[in-house]
């Protein structure tokens, strides 16, 4: 039932870029024979494993940044009235400039290297999943807290295991959302200043006018995408919250 | 045994004025003893089982509390909807260096006094309100409490089930003689569940009256002397309410 709608969802989608393709001229929608060509090329010629590996290399330090920098500042703001008052106008400020201003900050600080794209990754993610965390915390339930407090659980164990168990659906649903932002960050800042990636293959092909090889690797991009989706998030998510009665919500017909 | 002695509770309101709630609470509840706190909503009961628990902190007066254990069920369950059944009723052992197979031994035999046999494995969102309201009792009773606090963990539930957990309680508590304290607004659950019954005033709270109930257990849902308790009670209360 799960499996036959989401094959047609996805042949849905196959079939639109096909239609597209006939409307259109090669030059501005390439039909996916001639984009499945240049990403086997590529794949033969081994570039398609470098600039991929270079930008994985970044987003996955990127999102570790994000995440660090992201569940610090939410925790603190969820903690404490202190630090919510003080780090809101930090988070408003990191969430209102934009990504770009942060790649080209970062790059004249740092230079044309990997450290500057993951610290501009990072700063541009994080506020966002400060935000989500810090509501997280917000939106729980005190009186499961109370209730460990009856129960003379110590600190540690509350935190453990009333705390953070209530907050872990919130961090897997940031790091998801995060995942998606470190991309477009990543492939921006490497169109603008590095000299490998798939921002920065994307951006030669652009120069070259080649529309195949710009839809090779946009597709090449969101393959891993789906990859990471359905063999790390979906089977996580589903261990991690298989306590949850799975049932749709029941509004009548 | 727990007494109370001129207990005095004031908090402080956001506003800076301090709210009086408890006045001058003095009872005192023998060992092994079912008694009730009766009042109506927002008088203070549920604030004299914290200072009991020890979960907040009283302005003034005495409190004295013999037995270390203390099991505590509040209005809702509060489970923890990721554990399973089992590992929800082992929660408080978990502090102690104790095995976890017999922490969940323990556990499985709670929740089989409480009659959850059978459902040991699953979660709490998969149960009915009364069937995680019992799983709540055998958490409270899993650490073999001396003192069971009760704050109105019937309310919330239809009064079938009502019945039926109200007397699997008695049950329990005939068999294990805990001391146990059950705060209630409603008269005729307090009449049919305690040997002794604490009316509490509303604002600021005092005790009002002590009324015992000399109906031997187990007792029967339309007994007559239980009747003419809950009604000369209903007289106490309409009293109480004119004197403010
Ligand atoms: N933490 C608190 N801060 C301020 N006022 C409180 C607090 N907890 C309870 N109160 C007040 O104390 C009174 C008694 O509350 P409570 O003990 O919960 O009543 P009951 O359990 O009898 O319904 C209420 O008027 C309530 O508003
Ligand atoms: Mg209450």
């Amino acid at each position: 039932m799960n499996t036959i709608h989401r094959i047609l969802s996805i042949v849905s989608l196959v079939l639109a870029w096909l239609i597209l393709s006939f409307v259109f001229s090669p030059t501005i929608v390439p039909g996916p024979f001639a984009v499945l060509q240049a990403m086997w090329e590529n794949v033969r010629s081994g570039q398609a494993f470098y600039h991929l590996y270079k930008t994985l290399f970044r987003v996955g330090f990127g999102l570790v940044l994000t995440m660090a920098l992201g569940i610090a500042f939410g925790t603190a703001m969820g903690l404490s009235r202190r630090a919510e008052v003080f780090l809101e106008s930090w988070v408003m400020v990191g969430l209102t400039l934009p990504a770009i201003v942060y790649s080209i900050i970062c790059l004249l600080w740092f230079g044309l290297n990997d450290f500057a794209a993951i610290v501009a990754i990072g700063a541009s993610a994080f506020p966002a999943v400060g935000i989500s965390i810090w509501q997280g915390i917000k939106g729980m339930d005190t009186q499961l807290v109370s209730m460990g407090n009856a129960f003379k659980l110590s600190k540690g164990a509350i935190i453990r295991k009333i705390i953070f168990p209530q907050l872990l659906p919130h961090i897997l649903a940031a790091m998801r959302y995060a995942l998606g932002i470190c991309w477009k960050i990543c492939t921006t800042v490497e169109l603008i200043g590095m000299s490998s990636g798939v921002g920065f293959m994307l951006n030669y092909w652009f120069g070259l006018f080649s529309m195949s090889q710009v839809f090779a690797w946009t597709l090449l991009f969101l393959l891993v995408m789906f990859a990471i989706e359905y063999l790390l998030f979906k089977p996580v998510e589903k261990r991690l919250t298989k306590w949850r009665n799975d049932v749709p919500i029941p509004l009548s017909a | 045994m727990i007494a109370l002695k001129e207990v005095r509770k004031e908090y402080l309101q956001p506003n800076g004025e301090r709210l009086r709630v408890l006045e001058n609470i003095t009872f005192e509840i023998a060992e092994g003893m079912f008694s009730s706190l009766l009042g109506p909503s927002g008088c203070g009961k549920s604030t004299i089982l914290n200072l009991i628990a020890k979960l907040d902190r009283h302005t003034s007066g005495d409190i004295l509390v013999n037995g270390n254990k203390i099991g505590f069920v509040f209005q809702q369950p509060r489970l923890l909807n990721w554990r399973t059944v089992t590992d929800n009723v082992a929660l408080p052992l978990e502090r102690d260096n104790s095995d976890k197979r017999g922490r969940r031994e323990l556990a499985v035999k709670y929740l089989d006094l409480v009659g959850l046999s059978g459902f040991e494995n699953y979660y709490p969102l998969q149960l009915s309100g009364g069937m995680q309201q019992r799983v709540a009792i055998a958490r409270a009773l899993v650490i073999d409490p001396d003192i069971l606090l009760m704050d109105e963990p019937f309310s919330g539930l239809d009064e079938f089930t009502a019945r039926k957990l109200r007397q699997e309680l008695i049950r329990i508590w005939r068999e294990t003689g805990k001391t146990i304290v059950f705060v209630t607004h409603s008269i005729s659950e307090a009449v049919f569940l305690s040997e002794q019954i604490l009316i509490v005033s509303q604002k600021p709270a005092t005790i009002f009256k002590r009324v015992t109930v000399d109906v031997p257990y187990p007792r029967e849902y339309g007994d007559l002397r239980l009747f003419e308790i809950e009604t000369s009670l209903t007289r106490d209360f309409l009293e109480m309410n004119s004197e403010r």
